[in-house]
């Protein structure tokens, strides 16, 4: 059995910026329950040119992930403890908004598979997505926090008040 | 900046994410692949590598990584 969440959400920062944010995303204060972040592998790939990493992340109460992107920033978060109770697949795709080359779209799309039978997959699996729903409004506003301290930076580079 | 898992790598992660984010909007967002910050990744990597066999998660991680669920996705390309 498989239940599926998909969301788009336009974020009004470009693509660069998103996808800095998106390395950038945790500690934010939407995120107390990320313990650690830890890249394990990284390079780019001299074929493609694509950037492949994959990350650790140690999540309190819930589940460590671990995700890779590639270029146009394709990005997939699993859970690696608890995977035969529920597995939750979350593949997100960060593209240049076609219509404000200022603006960056996020397609989400979740699959939350349960084995855990006596007739409780039904249940578990919509846990997993009510779950999923709320936690990805509160990954929308970690982004969006670090995103709004991106351009910050950015602002105060420009007028020469920082030398980073 | 985030922690890492084994918090005697916690220095060497500083180290290693100051010179990627640098990297990544300097270099590689305006399209100079060439890679940087190796040696310190290498440093960080393994004390990563051992907080994890420590923690005892090595054989989860192993198998969640035996499959490349983007092998399909770069090929459409």
């Amino acid at each position: 059995m498989v239940k599926i969440f998909q969301h788009t959400f336009k974020y009004e920062y470009n693509w660069d910026s998103v996808t800095l944010a998106f390395w950038l995303r945790y500690p934010n204060p939407f995120a107390s329950h990320v313990e650690s972040v830890d890249v394990i592998d990284r390079y780019v790939d001299p074929n493609t040119g694509v950037l492949r990493t994959t990350r650790l992340i140690l999540k309190r109460g819930v589940l460590p992930k671990w995700g890779r992107g590639t270029q146009t920033m394709i990005t997939l978060t699993k859970n690696i403890t608890h995977a035969r109770l529920m597995q939750v697949e979350e593949w997100q795709t960060f593209r240049v908004d076609p219509n404000n080359r200022e603006f960056t779209q996020v397609k989400t799309e979740a699959r939350v598979i349960s084995n855990f039978g006596w007739g409780l997959t039904d249940r578990v699996e919509g846990f997993g997505i009510k779950k999923f729903a709320d936690s990805a409004t509160k990954s929308r506003k970690g982004m969006s926090h670090v995103l709004e301290m991106i351009r910050e930076k950015q602002l105060l580079r420009g007028r020469g008040f920082l030398t980073t | 900046m985030s922690q890492s898992i084994g918090r005697s790598c916690d220095e060497l992660k500083k180290e290693y994410d100051t010179c990627f984010n640098k990297w990544y909007s300097e270099k590689f967002l305006k399209g100079d692949l060439r890679p940087e910050c190796e040696e310190i990744f290498k440093q960080y990597r393994d004390c990563v590598l051992n907080a994890v066999k420590n923690k005892k998660i090595d054989k989860l991680l192993g198998e969640a990584r035996k499959d490349d669920p983007f092998s399909s996705v770069t090929e459409n390309k």
